[in-house]
């Protein structure tokens, strides 16, 4: 199925959960947030959180500079 | 009441309908905490100050230095080597003298700043590491204090409102859980100083709202600013019930 992520088409296995698409991705699991359709989802949710075809996925980091 | 002088310099906030003399009566009457004062704590302090706001506490135990001026811009180079807190509040005093401004210039332990909290109404988050961010959160969820949490890098920049007084708020540890990851900051990565002030210019706007009674529309929410489009993103962050912060089951505290 396909989803994107930070406006990016992705292609990813049917019920990925989040940790599946980022290492999918590459992306190391510590250091960034992730929010489905502008919802963030808690990172203990992760696992359980199934994605669903044309879902927008946005991927950020914590930022702290000030 | 306000005084003859106070009706004067008010006098645009007196014409709105959403501040007027109500509104500047709870912003003298306001006690708001800012910690860090360096890109958005500039704005914020100056704004607030500006606003009436009638005690405002300042806290960075660091030093101006001629690399803080390309963005920090309540100080000038007169100020070089001097506590920025202290630098600050001749800054604010100087442009609002009704007001009072306190400084704290040594590094706040997390029971130094529970103490603090107790006096305080509002705290605004401008500070520039993962560490104290964390504390701070973690502070403000104990004592049930509104956090405004601003943070900017490179040409992005993000905003939160936490208002801890209200039951099932999230919290920061809710968003980023790890107070150990690598976060990016502005001696590390860069910032262009107008993306910076933008974001603690609205902490500032925010915290106006907060005291005088509007609503928010950024509470519970994360906004992201790209600083190259000007577009926001918004996203809203629910109450995670495993936080080790905020959670059903707090498991330790955050120092």
């Amino acid at each position: 199925m396909q989803v994107f992520v930070n406006e990016k088409k992705i292609e990813v296995d049917d019920k990925s959960n989040i940790e599946q698409l980022l290492l999918r991705l590459g992306k190391p699991l510590q250091g960034c947030a992730i929010a489905v359709n502008q919802e963030v989802i808690n990172r203990s949710a992760w696992r359980k959180y199934k994605l669903v075809e044309g879902d927008e996925i946005s991927l950020f980091q914590a930022i702290a500079g000030g | 009441m306000l005084s003859d002088a106070e009706t004067l310099r008010y006098s645009r906030h007196l014409l709105l309908e959403e501040v007027s003399e109500s509104g500047q009566n709870k912003l003298k009457k306001a006690n708001v905490l800012i910690i860090g004062m360096g890109g958005l704590g500039s704005p914020a302090a100056m704004y607030l100050g500006a606003a009436g706001i009638g005690s405002l506490v300042l806290a960075d135990f660091d030093c101006l230095e001629v690399s803080n001026l390309q963005r920090q811009i309540g100080y000038s180079v007169d100020g070089v080597g001097e506590n920025k807190a202290e630098l600050m509040k001749q800054r604010v005093q100087a442009l609002n003298p009704e007001i009072k401004v306190r400084t704290i210039v040594q590094k706040m332990n997390k029971s130094q700043l529970l103490m603090e909290l107790m006096l305080t109404d509002l705290v605004l988050d401008c500070t520039d590491n993962m560490k104290t961010r964390q504390m701070i959160n973690s502070a403000c969820v104990e004592a049930k204090r509104p956090l405004i949490i601003g943070a900017a890098i490179r040409m992005e920049g993000q905003l939160m409102f936490f208002d801890h007084q209200q039951a099932d708020t999230p919290c920061y540890h809710c968003l980023f859980p790890s107070h150990e990851e690598q976060a990016l900051n502005c001696s590390n990565s860069g910032i262009v100083g107008p993306v910076v002030g933008t974001i603690g210019t609205l902490q500032a706007l925010e915290a106006i709202k907060h005291i005088v009674g509007l609503p928010s529309g950024i509470k519970n929410k994360m906004k992201l600013f790209d600083g190259k489009s000007l577009d926001w993103q918004t996203f809203a962050i629910s109450k995670d019930p495993q936080c080790a912060v905020c959670g059903d089951n707090q498991s330790a505290g955050i120092r």
